[in-house]
């Protein structure tokens, strides 16, 4: 069954004929579980403490807070939907908002409309904004005190006030005056007046005879006011064209604004308004200027071959491995240290930013992905700093397309926001990378979304930005009149282009296949059936596919579309070579990526001259010295050279790395300051005996033990080069360990995501809410089911301990609720309704409605359970 | 049509928007001319050849015609790996700033510069470089420029990221009949695309190796413009060469080429004038200024345009509305000052590598070595305690060269062998030894012609010249160049002195080219600098002990 059919279930036209519902709760108790889960999943703020019987819920799902972020994800057309209801009457038919949204001429002149509309009035069905059936549409009264239109919020319809609203506080005579005036015969009282006065401008054709005696100028007037905002300001002296509309109520003084809510301004003396009846005559019953039945359409800008796309967005998933390994690698030695507020220095990222050869932004939201990955974080010392986690290591550790999914999936989730960084809070305080204040909750949502529309384009089309910001600013409307480009959504969804972009999720713009699976495959929801009721008269157009709420991938669905992608993006990424091409010019060229320990020795033999797809090496005499300070000799290196050179080793680099082998370690620095000792006299005496210890110049002081005049350090050198093991030592004599090179923090997890509100429930839990409230919701409302016992009154139900404990598991395995009895610790007895979701050694634990929270009873001080009357089930 | 990227192609493009091309790769020639038009070779060595894409060479291709969809496509077509999408819009952003302004002639306003793009005109009048460069306002998108700015304003232009476009034309200038004398000789054929990019050109900068045949260029170039012509040359020796190779080549006699020099003022049809005369300054005045209007040149030829001298910048901002001719073996300038090249002079309209025209056998393929000489015990004391200014002077000569370049005489004995070096004592001392004349500063022109001429006729083998013969003295037969020491790191002075041996030999021989150079000191390092620009031409030297060639011979 469709939403669409449940939701018309309700109807009594195409029901079955069931009474009408007489409130919001009534009508909830009338839904089906499907149709009360999905109310939960898009509000899960309803269940968040669940609560404990659909009254309640009805009543939480009509405070100000829970509408008011309910209407914030309504969709436009859904909130010109409420809007229009909400200038309708209450409760309006579904002919009259039709009227409404469509015009005066109906669908025919609107079809778009007039087959969107049940769609739309289906969501606001199903979030519970608008109860009751087509012929009794009713808004939710909080959304309609928030979408109504009133002097301090100007509705976004543009309407004002109804005529009984804004002629409230006029004297009787200047009603009685208004009706002589429009030509209506004179009443009694005030409120039959303005019911005549309601009825005539309702009336579309008296209203337009009406209005044709009318002289040009007043039409212009009405004609500046009609589409909003509704008030003028009128002299003391109006002039005639004026004084014909006050004269018939087509302009009415506005209603007395209580000076509080004018923030500290009394209203202008002279302020008049356009009631909204006379206004919807003049639009021919139109709420809206502009309906938006449709979603923009998301247009290619481009479209690339698929291969192309995924071409490129491989090769820019590779350079986001190879910045990600070059930034950690930097900070390897002592990364920069953290700001006393926490983050990341200007000066700092700026440092980054030339180290990477990068724009700062670009910079940030690469440091920003490392610390959501998890592989940078802060070491926690007394002098903080940044460092690689060990979890780097690990990384680094996986195969490239592993590592990359890594990434991604760090990023689409992630609620930390780069691209903030360099901006200010609302504070004025700068907001500095790893620092606090970037976490932005609805950012996983649109990343998600922005990728799901690319991937709603044919495969290898780059969508055009503005047509991806409209679509966005259509299904999440803004309250309020803010500049469309600079709200957060908009900004989000232009820093997930470019990051995704930069990930290589999306190669020229278009979504690479890797990222298509990245995205994860949910099975598709299913569209909603054709319109039946009202719409169905009409040619259907085309069916709009309603984006599915956001919900998060589990971590198993995550995973295995992260497997998915690395296995579309392994085969894209260039394999590593294992040589080098080496030139006169003394340049090694790497035609490629290179095998680890391979780049790691070129790394130290030369320097890098230019990255990108390959890697330009240079040698210099520096560069050479540094391979023989690092322990290599010269016949390692020229043998290095031949091993991994595709083309014979140029004779100027040969001769390069001769030359300053001959000089290295030609020169020795030493003071008199290190000695060298041993138990086994004979080691000293070969070490002495061997020529290449001159260069020390040790002197022999005692059979054990070496007076150098060298440094300890040089010491250990030359003799490890020389092919000892010595080992340093301290002052106290104790074997001094070398640190590990890198510095690493101890064990961090990433940060957590910060999601905006409750998360969406999942599948069980939502079902064990919903049975629940239902149970609670039947405790409080339905006659309970006699039962063996004689259950009546404040008795506490009695059965035997076997038949407690067969009852609860089998309410295990149906989900049902129970009725019990329970004495606790104190002996006092109280009765419970409690939906069982284990029963093991001796103890229950389930769901307590009444305490609105699980608790685990001891069965042995259960009285007696009996089941709930469930003939509504 | 959207090409798809070769999985193999020869191209890798780097991130810092360099070019490697593999040449050995089949597709390597096709790639090679596809990014020559707009990526600047920078480096040239065996295997992997390595192009730099800067503004200016992006704004040469606008100039040259060639759009950006080219540029985009030939990297995309030829790359090895994806290209970063940002580096190709950076490339369609660059490109595209060139010729959004264009310099024009207004029938009724004289010089204009007008814009197809409103905004950018705003942003240049606003910057306070421009503002006094021109008048008043047109029209929204039009502006006079004062006729006398037009080379400031396309320097300034071009210093402010939106070069012009300058298509105000040319002054045809006074017309005077020059054909070349094609008999028994031709035009080479790259020679002759040379010309013709010129010409189609208007003005720009033609880059040739040394001993390719600029001369012949700068004659053909004449040939088309058929008007007077002023030749700015860097000395006096070059000035004589130049009148006898036109005498030579076209249809030009003596008396209708004139030379403007230090000893001779003589203004005729074609005059060639030096550097030197021209940057003269008497009591803060250049006097030589109105040779530039003492006719109404139709043409006006810069010979090495690396080397133009500062001053003849600013005169040549003056000049722009004649047609100019830029010749050079290369567009490095010690001085960075490429960009005024090119805003002055004008763009690039052609270039050849070494490489490719010694394989096509117009210059000799040459084997460059560097001998490496120890310093004795006492020199190396006497180097320890030197005052760093004569730190150079005294490790480049030490005596120890003079055996190595002895002994290399002596091996190449009847070859035609030129030793050149920096420091007149130790050239006189090798003079003596070797028993060869020395060309030195105090040598008259008629001493060094004779001496020219009689190296040439092979009369005498071996001739030790000073960095006086550094430029454009045509030396056919000489197959050895002996360097002892040289203006210190100067890489365009290598150049040019390895393009003493290049040109081509009558035997077809392969030259040779020795750099004497003295083991760890500062000589040394200086070596390795001006080496690193023919290494990247591809021409790799060898390094060899001097022990180890003394022991050879």
């Amino acid at each position: 069954m469709t939403p669409e059919e449940r939701s018309r279930k309700e109807s009594p036209g195409t029901g079955s004929g069931a009474a009408a519902p007489r409130s919001l709760a009534e009508s909830l108790r009338a839904r089906d579980d499907v149709s009360l889960s999905a109310l939960l999943r898009a509000r899960p703020d309803l269940i968040t403490p669940v609560p404990t019987d659909l009254t309640q819920l009805a009543t939480r799902a009509a405070t100000r807070a829970s509408v008011v972020r309910a209407l914030e994800r309504l969709d436009r057309f859904a909130l010109q939907t409420a809007e229009a209801l909400a200038v309708a009457g209450d409760p309006a038919t579904y002919e009259e908002l039709l009227g409404l949204m469509a015009g005066d001429d109906g669908p025919q002149a609107d079809p778009l409309v007039a087959e969107a509309l049940p769609r739309a009035l289906t969501t606001l069905r199903d979030q519970a904004l608008v109860w009751g059936a087509d012929d009794r549409l009713r808004l939710v009264r909080t959304a309609r005190e928030l979408l109504a239109p009133s002097p301090q919020h100007p509705s976004p319809t543009g309407l004002g006030p109804t005529v009984a609203e804004a002629a409230g506080g006029m004297s009787p005579g200047r009603i009685q005056e208004i009706l002589t005036a429009a030509g209506l015969p004179a009443t009694h009282d005030a409120v039959s007046a303005m019911t005549s006065l309601s009825e005539l401008f309702g009336d579309r054709a008296r209203m337009a005879a009406l209005l044709e005696k009318a002289p040009a100028e007043s039409l212009e007037v009405l004609s500046r006011l009609v589409w909003g905002p509704p008030y003028g300001q009128v002299t003391p002296n109006p002039a005639p064209r004026l004084r014909w509309l006050l004269d018939r109520g087509l302009l009415l003084p506005s209603p007395r604004l209580s000076a509080g809510l004018e923030q500290g301004r009394p209203p202008a003396p002279g302020t008049v308004v356009l009631p909204r009846e006379a206004a919807l005559h003049l639009r021919s019953g139109r709420a809206h200027h502009h309906t938006e039945p449709l979603p923009p359409v998301v247009e290619a800008a481009a479209t690339h071959s698929a291969h192309m796309v995924d071409a490129t967005a491989a090769g820019q998933a590779y350079t986001a491995l190879a910045t990600v390994e070059e930034l950690l690698k930097d900070w390897d030695e002592g990364g920069p240290s953290v700001l006393r507020a926490g983050g990341l220095s200007v000066r700092d990222l700026k440092r980054t930013a030339v180290a990477l050869d990068v724009s700062e932004p670009v910079a940030a939201f690469w440091v920003e992905l490392c610390y959501a990955a998890g592989l940078l974080a802060s070491d926690g010392e007394a002098d903080e700093r940044y460092a690689a986690t060990p979890a780097y290591d690990e990384w680094t550790e996986l195969p490239p397309a592993g590592r990359w999914t890594r990434l991604a999936t760090a990023w689409l989730t992630a609620t930390r926001t780069a691209g903030l960084v360099g901006g200010r809070d609302a504070k004025d305080r700068a907001l500095s990378a790893l620092g606090p204040g970037l976490d932005r909750s609805a950012a996983p949502e649109v990343r998600h979304r922005v990728l799901t529309l690319l991937a709603g384009l044919p495969e290898g089309a780059s969508a055009a930005r503005e047509s991806v910001l409209a679509r966005l600013r259509w299904e999440r409307p803004l309250r309020g009149d803010r500049p469309a480009a600079d709200d957060l959504r908009s900004r989000l969804a232009q820093w997930t282009l470019s990051e995704a972009e930069l990930l290589g999720v999306t190669g020229r713009g278009a979504l690479s296949g890797h990222g298509r699976a990245l995205l994860g495959e949910r099975p598709d929801h299913t569209p909603p059936a054709e319109p039946t009721g009202p719409g169905d008269k009409l040619p259907v157009h085309r069916q709009h596919h309603r984006p599915a709420p956001y919900e998060p991938l589990t971590a198993a669905e995550q995973t295995a579309a992260a497997a998915r992608a690395a296995r579309l993006l392994a085969p894209l990424l260039p394999e590593p070579l294992d040589h080098v091409l080496l030139q006169a010019d003394l340049t090694a060229v790497a035609p490629g990526p290179l095998e680890r320990p391979l780049a790691d020795m070129l790394n130290v033999l030369a320097d890098v001259e230019s990255k990108g797809g390959a890697t330009v090496y240079r040698f210099t005499p520096a560069s050479v010295r540094r391979a023989l300070d690092a322990g290599r000799t010269a016949s390692d290196l020229h043998a290095f050279l031949a091993a991994h050179a595709r083309t014979p080793v140029p004779q100027p680099l040969a001769y390069l790395i001769d030359d300053v082998a001959r000089r290295h370690g030609h020169l020795r620095v030493g003071a008199a300051s290190a000695y060298l000792r041993c138990d086994d006299d004979a080691l000293l005496s070969e070490i002495l005996a061997d020529r290449r210890s001159a260069g020390l110049r040790l002197r022999r002081l005692a059979p054990t033990v070496l007076a150098a005049q060298s440094d300890p350090a040089v010491l250990l050198e030359g003799l490890r080069t020389m092919g000892f093991a010595p080992a340093a030592e301290s002052a106290e004599g104790d074997v001094l360990i070398t640190r590990a090179h890198a510095h690493r923090t101890p064990p961090r997890t990433p940060p957590e995501p910060v999601p905006d509100g409750p998360p969406t429930p999942d599948t069980t839990l939502l079902t064990a809410a919903l049975r629940a409230v239902r149970a609670g919701d039947l405790a409080s409302t339905a006659p309970r089911k006699p039962t063996g016992a004689p259950a009546t009154g404040g008795d506490l139900p009695r059965t035997t301990s076997a038949e407690t404990l067969a009852t609860m598991q089998a309410a295990v395995l149906t989900g049902e609720s129970l009725w019990i009895g329970y004495v606790n610790a104190e002996g006092s007895a109280s009765q419970r309704v409690i939906a069982p979701i284990r029963v093991e050694g001796g103890f229950v634990t389930a769901y307590d409605h009444t305490a609105d929270e699980v608790r685990t009873y001891p069965l042995h001080r259960v009285t007696g359970v009996a089941e709930l009357a469930d003939d509504q089930l | 049509m959207e090409r798809v990227p070769r999985v193999n192609g020869p191209l890798i493009v780097q991130s810092d928007k360099t070019l490697l091309l593999e040449v050995d790769h089949e597709q390597a020639d096709d790639c090679r001319r596809a990014i020559a038009p707009f990526a600047e070779l920078e480096r040239a060595p065996e295997h992997i050849h390595t192009y730099r894409v800067t503004p200016l060479g992006l704004w040469n291709a606008r100039a040259a015609g060639h759009d950006a969809e080219q540029v985009v496509d030939a990297l995309v077509q030829y790359s090895r790996y994806p290209v970063p999408h940002a580096l190709l819009v950076d490339i369609a952003e660059t490109m595209d700033r060139y010729g959004r302004l264009t310099l024009s002639k207004h029938p009724a306003h004289g010089l204009v510069l007008t814009s197809t793009d409103r905004p950018v005109l705003e942003e240049v009048l606003r910057s306070k470089r421009i503002a006094p460069l021109v008048g008043a306002r047109i029209d929204p998108d039009t502006v006079a420029v004062h006729p006398s700015e037009r080379g400031q304003i396309k320097q300034v232009l071009l210093k402010l990221g939106w070069p012009a476009e300058d298509l105000a034309g040319y002054v045809d200038g006074e017309a005077h009949p020059i054909e070349l004398r094609e008999d028994g000789w031709a035009l080479r054929p790259y020679q002759k695309q040379a010309v013709e990019n010129f010409w189609h050109g208007g003005s720009g900068v033609v880059v040739l190796p040394c001993g390719a045949g600029k001369t012949l260029v700068g004659a053909g170039s004449m040939a088309e413009a058929k008007s007077t012509t002023l030749i700015l040359v860097t000395n006096t020796v070059s000035a004589r060469q130049w009148k006898h190779e036109l005498v030579k080549r076209t249809t030009l006699t003596e008396d209708e080429i004139g030379e403007y020099s230090g000893t001779r003022k003589e203004i005729r049809p074609v005059t060639i004038a030096t550097y030197q005369v021209l940057t003269t300054k008497r009591k803060g005045v250049y006097p030589h200024l109105e040779l530039f209007d003492s006719r109404d040149w139709g043409l006006i030829v810069y010979d090495e345009v690396h080397l133009l001298p500062a001053p003849v910048f600013k005169f040549t901002a003056d000049l722009q509305a004649r047609r100019r001719l830029g010749l050079t073996a290369t567009l490095v300038r010690e001085d960075g000052r490429e960009s005024d090249v090119f805003s002055l002079i004008g763009p690039k309209r052609f270039d050849a590598p070494w490489k490719e025209i010694e394989a096509q056998g117009y210059i000799a393929p040459a084997d460059c070595v560097e001998v490496r000489v120890n310093l004795t015990d006492a020199e190396r004391l006497a180097y320890a305690t030197a005052e760093t200014e004569e730190k150079y002077r005294f490790c480049a000569t030490t005596d120890t060269k003079r055996k190595v370049t002895e002994a290399l005489v002596r091996r190449f004995a009847g070859q035609q062998i030129l030793v050149i070096g920096q420091y007149i004592d130790q050239l006189d001392e090798l003079g003596e030894h070797l028993g060869a004349p020395v060309i030195k500063g105090e040598t008259t022109n008629a001493q060094r012609e004779k001496l020219f001429g009689a190296f040439r006729e092979g009369e005498i083998s071996v001739l030790v010249v000073s960095k006086v013969a550094n430029f454009s003295i045509d030396l056919p037969e000489a197959t050895v160049a002996i360097q002892v020491s040289g203006t210190f790191g100067s890489r365009q002075e290598e150049a040019q002195r390895l393009g003493r041996v290049l040109r081509p030999k009558a035997d077809g021989h392969q030259a040779h080219f020795y750099s004497v150079v003295a083991r760890d000191t500062i000589d040394q390092d200086f070596a390795a600098h001006r080496q690193r620009f023919l290494a990247e031409q591809g021409y790799a030297y060898r390094i060899m002990d001097a022990d180890e060639l003394l022991a050879e011979s």
